[in-house]
């Protein structure tokens, strides 16, 4: 077969007519370079969801329960808890103080108040907090139940926090200010690192009896519990339910439960309805620049007319003739695919950066799918060009001007 | 008989007013080997005679062998491989592609014909070298002169040893001397034992055929053999 001399020979017309080939090519480039985009910044987003909910732990339930009169539930909601004990590991408060604070040690300070990256998140908690959100110790120890119980003036760090207030020295022992008031740090946590979720290495963690002192005594609604397996986590939410609506009467109250397992795979089933809406909108575009390479592709075989009939004339067969203007047509799409994977790739950058503040580039299936879609567009609607060329009489080509 | 053709008729618009009998019953004979010229005024239907002898064009009705096959029942992709192996072309306006450099024209047949990759530049040089242009091999066709075009053409015609050269007015786009020259060569080809069907208007060149056939308004109005004092 003739591949190799086909391919110079595509080469040899597209660079002959470079603004043809390329105008030719922006439908594709075009076409190419938004469904990257579209498809990554999608792929980011629940991405980012996800390692969000990954880095709640799996298996934890977000509880959101307030009694309009008779104080807070948190009592009762750990008494239940504990008779559950074969379902549920941990039960904690989850109080984000919103009041501003400032937080120092020596010359460093982190305020709630800084901007969204580097704020202090001053949380209040039980001793399962970290067990419940899914972080793990680095030194020093968690919080612990007599901590809660006696009131104590001590917290434990996030990773980023502590990083950011004592630099390179081990803070456990080493007391912090919080508006003055002076906290014993006894434990920091390992930095999650999660893209796009910096805030929650900046935890402050301190015992949810501070409440009343720390906080105005704010009312306690959140609530998280970490079951020991995705269906104890179905079956206490269920028990959970049922114990909560009947503590809480609807009129005097709210009690609602979210299973984080189950957001997970919402998440996963809306990648899915997303990634077909995409599909939809690549098909169009793409649609739309396989038809200018058809029209293109017809134009080059009436100008090239008279060349197949000299290819005809020295006994070119009629697939010779059909794989030689697919593999132009597929060339064409497949540097048009190339070159829209690269704008892909630059408009990512800028739109991750600008829309969901990461660092981003397309991944693999995607580069790779969009430019083989790129030439099998190119083979398609190529086809009848190719077709109608191999089919001429080899005297009426030749006749040809 | 290597070429056999029995009672063609290429007829356009046949049945309309505007009915044009290119060729009006033609039937002719060609054995191996010999160097037969072709001649009639413009419109005699020399180019479409030797169209339906090259396998370029279907008669619309006769008989057709080739070297004994029986042409008229052979599908595309026969006669493509009977214009391919047996048959080399030489025209009036040299048909070369204008994007490729006469090794790469010349390199063309080859590759339809399957010759492996690695003997193909080698074979291709050959040929040009025998047209005396291989000092030329990667010159564009819009490089060289008429001539020299003329002789890649040639090289190309001869590069798969065919053993049927069909030449329409091979010089009729060049001075008489350069078209001597291209002459020579075909003369040359014949002298190698290669069957020469040369088409041409001027008489002068047709007196330098061992067979003229004469055409006139599609038919054969003579087949005379003659001496030539060239071999
Ligand atoms: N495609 C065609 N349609 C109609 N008439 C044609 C066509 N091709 C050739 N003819 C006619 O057939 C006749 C013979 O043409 P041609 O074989 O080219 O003559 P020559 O080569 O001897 O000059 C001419 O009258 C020409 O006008
Ligand atoms: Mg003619």
């Amino acid at each position: 077969m003739n591949t190799l001399q086909a391919f110079k020979m595509a080469f040899k017309s597209i660079s002959a007519k470079k603004m043809r080939s390329f105008l030719t090519m922006l439908g594709i480039i075009i076409g190419v370079a938004s469904v990257v985009i579209l498809v990554s910044i999608i792929q980011g987003q629940n991405k980012k969801n996800l390692e969000y909910l990954e880095s709640q732990g799996t298996n934890t339930l977000s509880v959101s329960a307030y009694k309009w009169s008779g104080g807070d539930i948190s009592q009762d909601l750990y008494n239940y808890c504990l008779g559950l004990s074969d379902l549920v590991v941990g039960v904690t408060p989850k109080i984000q103080v919103y009041n501003e604070m400032t937080v120092r040690y020596s010359t460093n300070t982190m305020s709630t108040n800084d901007s969204w990256e580097t704020a202090a998140q001053v949380v209040l908690g039980s001793d399962q907090y970290g067990l419940c959100n899914n972080y793990t110790l680095k030194s020093g120890r968690d919080l612990s139940y007599l901590d809660v119980a006696r009131y104590s003036n001590v917290c434990v760090l996030g990773g980023g926090a502590a990083e950011r207030l004592f630099n390179y020295v081990d803070p456990v022992g080493r007391s912090i200010t919080i508006n003055g008031s002076p906290y014993l740090v006894i434990g920091v946590y390992e930095k999650k690192n999660v893209d796009g979720w910096p805030e929650m290495d900046n935890l402050i963690l301190l015992p949810y009896t501070l409440n009343r002192t720390l906080n105005d005594n704010q009312t306690i609604s959140e609530y998280s519990v970490k079951a020991v397996s995705a269906s104890a986590a179905d079956e206490a939410a269920v028990r959970l339910q049922g114990y909560l609506t009947a503590l809480i009467p609807e009129s005097s109250g709210y009690a609602y439960i979210q299973n984080n397992n189950a957001n997970m795979a919402s998440m996963d089933a809306l990648l899915n309805s997303q990634s077909l809406v995409l599909i939809g909108i690549a098909a169009i575009s793409l649609l739309v620049g396989g038809i200018g390479i058809m029209n293109i592709m017809l134009v080059t075989v009436t100008e090239r007319t008279r060349e197949i009939g000299i290819r005809k004339a020295i006994g070119a067969e009629r697939r010779s003739i059909i794989a030689q203007f697919l593999i132009e047509a597929a060339v064409i799409c497949g540097i048009g695919g190339i070159f829209g994977i690269i704008v892909g790739y630059m408009g990512t950058l800028i739109a991750a950066k600008m829309l969901l503040d990461m660092i981003m580039m397309p991944g693999t299936a995607i580069t790779i799918g969009a430019f083989l879609f790129s030439v099998v567009l190119g083979i398609l609607f190529g086809m009848y060009p190719a077709i109608k060329a191999s089919g001429l009489q080899p005297v009426e080509a030749l006749r040809a001007e | 008989m290597l070429i056999e053709i029995k009672d063609i008729y290429k007829i356009y618009n046949e049945g309309r007013e505007s009915e044009v009998r290119a060729l009006n019953g033609v039937s002719l004979s060609i054995d191996r080997g010999e160097f037969v010229a072709i001649v009639g005024q413009s419109g005699s239907g020399k180019s479409t005679l030797m169209n339906v002898l090259g396998c370029l064009d279907i008669p619309t009705y006769g008989d057709y062998w080739l070297d004994g096959v029986d042409v008229t029942g052979l599908s595309d992709r026969q006669l493509a491989h009977i214009r391919n192996k047996q048959i080399g072309f030489i025209f009036q306006g040299y048909n070369l592609i204008q994007e490729l450099d006469a090794l790469e024209n010349v390199i063309l047949p080859l590759i339809y014909q399957g010759v492996p990759i690695w003997e193909r530049e080698d074979r291709a040089m050959e040929a040009l070298a025998r047209v005396g242009m291989d000092d030329r091999a990667h010159h564009r066709p819009s490089e060289m002169s008429g001539g020299q075009q003329q002789r890649v053409a040639i090289a190309r015609a001869i590069a798969t040893h065919p053993s049927i050269i069909m030449a329409d007015e091979p010089t009729g786009a060049l001075d008489s001397k350069t078209g001597q020259h291209v002459l020579e060569i075909l003369r040359e080809l014949y002298r190698g034992g290669t069957t020469v069907i040369l088409i041409t208007h001027d008489n002068g060149i047709a007196a330098t055929a061992r067979r003229v056939v004469r055409l006139s308004d599609g038919m054969v109005i003579s087949d005379d053999a003659q001496e030539v004092d060239w071999e």
